[in-house]
């Protein structure tokens, strides 16, 4: 039992606008890894109704590749400018290499699969996850990485913009925050427009729909879900990628499982089939995230399993009182 | 005689039930084909193994001068074969202009043909940012008919148009048809027997998967004994 006088501090606390401004930036960076560690998710599971649980083991790859690129030629891109241009060069490598591994999984292994129960998808992504774990493992260890605890090395090459934390107003700014935001911002935006401005999207969201529909348009609808297939598969290794840089995540094999739970809660509560539903739950994790932790670890209560523990309630609350989704429509999504 | 569209001896099964015991029967250019006959009996399954959507286990389709017989729909589609389903199945989340969109297949001039779509259908243009799954069971109709025009089909399979319209919108769904009609040939799927003589040419009767009468609808009456038969 709390007492009466614990809660009136833990509302004096946040009364503080140092504190206020912390948690409403701190929720917008974790809003930003919500959204992109479920941008990949959404397409697949959201508008193709493939349940992929090969989610997070895709993460781990993304930010292995990444922190690849950047521990190779960290030595020749040095300072600011040369370490976050070269991270863009990591991100589209990591984009062009997963996009195609995507591609061709949706090919070889996942189109046979389509006419049956979403069980055997499961097992059969969920087996994919074992095997690409297990060769993960595998190659770490002979390259003499310890793979079960953090790329300390990736870490290493952010730049030291992005480590220190800024002076801003007195407030202190942490520079992969606003790092994070930026990118996030740009992953949902680069989302947003392939699907709502391009062709290839207007094909998506029709076939997601009613595929059989589509298809007597003349749209070649399994070609257009292997592309959502390995776009998602890439923008799920772009997240990874970004994740490296952060203490908080950081590449190693257990990324894949942080990341997979959370990952379905935010496209379960957007809603299956809506990518802006995704964004606005994302969103919505993130602050919880931001203010519980908060909350939880400062003086006031000391509980630090607890904002984990919140972001499953949003999940079974919304489950309760809104089984769709928050932006979700019922019957949307899958074949 | 090339026809445009030919099913020779089709027999189309959904899992083991045989539903098309060996139905052919053929469109020419610019013609209006009706097929009737009661619920159940195949008139839907003729139309979904025209698009490969149903493919026949046994027996041909050709379209054009090709044999499509197992193609991809999309492939046939493309080949200029159009379908304005039953229920009319819009992409209820797009708006009506990115229903018609998805239905040009000339990427180029997406624009041009949506013009043409309004154009023809002048009151859908009010209506172009809403989405499709708003909109009223006639208004819905016109689109899925605009979705036929601006694929640029020589072929339109257009199954029960007048079904659930009330008769003032159903007089203006006909109309749309005799339009698209000047440029493409139909077979029409159609419950309501003077309206399909009525649009149509010619008409093939259907019963238990099976053609058994066809003839052109000029006198042709619901009374006439060998239909009402079939029909009642």
């Amino acid at each position: 039992m709390i007492p009466l006088v614990s809660l009136v501090d833990a509302a004096l606390h946040f009364l503080d606008p140092a504190v206020l401004a912390r948690v409403l930036f701190d929720g917008l960076a974790k809003a930003s890894i919500y959204v992109m560690i479920a941008a990949g998710l959404t397409l697949i599971f959201g508008l193709m109704g493939v349940l992929n649980f090969a989610h997070g083991s895709l993460t781990a790859i993304g930010a292995y590749l990444g922190g690849l690129v950047m521990v190779t030629f960290a030595a020749s891109a040095s300072g600011n400018v040369g370490r976050i241009a070269l991270f863009f060069v990591a991100i589209v490598v990591v984009f062009a290499l997963l996009t195609a591994f995507g591609g061709a999984m949706e090919v070889s292994l996942i189109r046979p699969l389509y006419d049956r129960p979403p069980l055997y998808q499961i097992l059969l992504t969920f087996g994919i996850t074992l095997v690409l774990e297990e060769l993960l493992r595998m190659i770490l260890l002979f390259y003499d990485i310890q793979p079960s605890t953090d790329w300390l090395a990736a870490q290493g090459t952010r730049p030291e913009v992005i480590s220190k934390t800024h002076d801003v107003f007195g407030l202190g700014v942490e520079g992969l925050e606003v790092f994070q935001i930026l990118l996030g911002v740009a992953i949902t935006a680069g989302v947003w427009l392939f699907l709502t401005r391009t062709r290839y999207g207007l094909y998506i969201r029709a076939g997601s729909e009613d595929g059989e529909m589509a298809q007597a348009l003349g749209v070649n609808v399994h070609q257009a879900f292997t592309v959502v297939f390995g776009v998602g598969v890439g923008i799920t290794g772009v997240a990874g990628a970004l994740l490296m840089w952060d203490s908080a995540w950081a590449a190693s094999i257990n990324l894949g499982a942080e990341v997979l739970l959370p990952a379905f809660v935010v496209v379960i509560v957007g809603g299956l089939g809506t990518f802006r539903g995704t964004v606005v739950a994302g969103v919505l994790v993130g602050f919880v995230d931001a203010f519980t932790t908060e909350l939880f670890t400062s003086d006031i209560v000391g509980f630090s399993a607890l904002p984990e523990l919140f972001i499953f309630l949003i999940l079974v609350g919304t489950l309760v009182l809104r089984p769709q989704g928050l932006f979700g429509v019922e019957e949307v999504g899958g074949h | 005689m090339s026809h445009l569209l030919e099913l020779a001896d089709v027999h189309t099964y959904y899992g083991e039930s045989h539903i098309l015991e060996g139905v052919s029967l053929h469109v020419d250019p610019g013609e209006t084909v009706a097929l009737v006959g009661r619920n159940g009996v195949g008139k839907t399954t003729t139309l979904r193994t025209a698009l490969q959507l149903t493919p026949p286990r046994n027996g041909t389709v050709t379209y054009d001068g090709e044999d499509v017989t197992g193609s991809e729909t999309h492939e046939v589609a493309q080949a200029g074969m159009g379908w304005i389903p039953e229920d009319r199945r819009m992409f209820s989340q797009l708006t009506v202009d990115e229903n018609i969109q998805v239905a040009v297949k000339d990427s180029e001039r997406v624009d041009a043909h949506l013009d043409r779509a309004f154009e023809a259908f002048p009151d859908l243009r009010e209506f172009r940012n809403r989405k499709a799954g708003n909109l009223s069971g006639g208004q819905q109709q016109m689109v899925a008919i605009a979705r036929g025009l601006v694929g640029e089909n020589d072929l339109l399979l257009v199954d029960e148009p007048s079904e659930g319209l009330a008769p003032q919108i159903v007089e203006d769904v006909a109309n749309a048809l005799r339009a698209v009609s000047e440029d493409a040939s139909l077979l029409l799927v159609e419950q309501n027997f003077p309206l399909a003589m009525d649009l149509a040419d010619r008409f093939y009767l259907m019963d238990h998967g099976e053609v058994v009468h066809s003839d052109t609808t000029e006198g042709v009456s619901a009374d006439d004994e060998e239909i009402r038969r079939y029909l009642t």
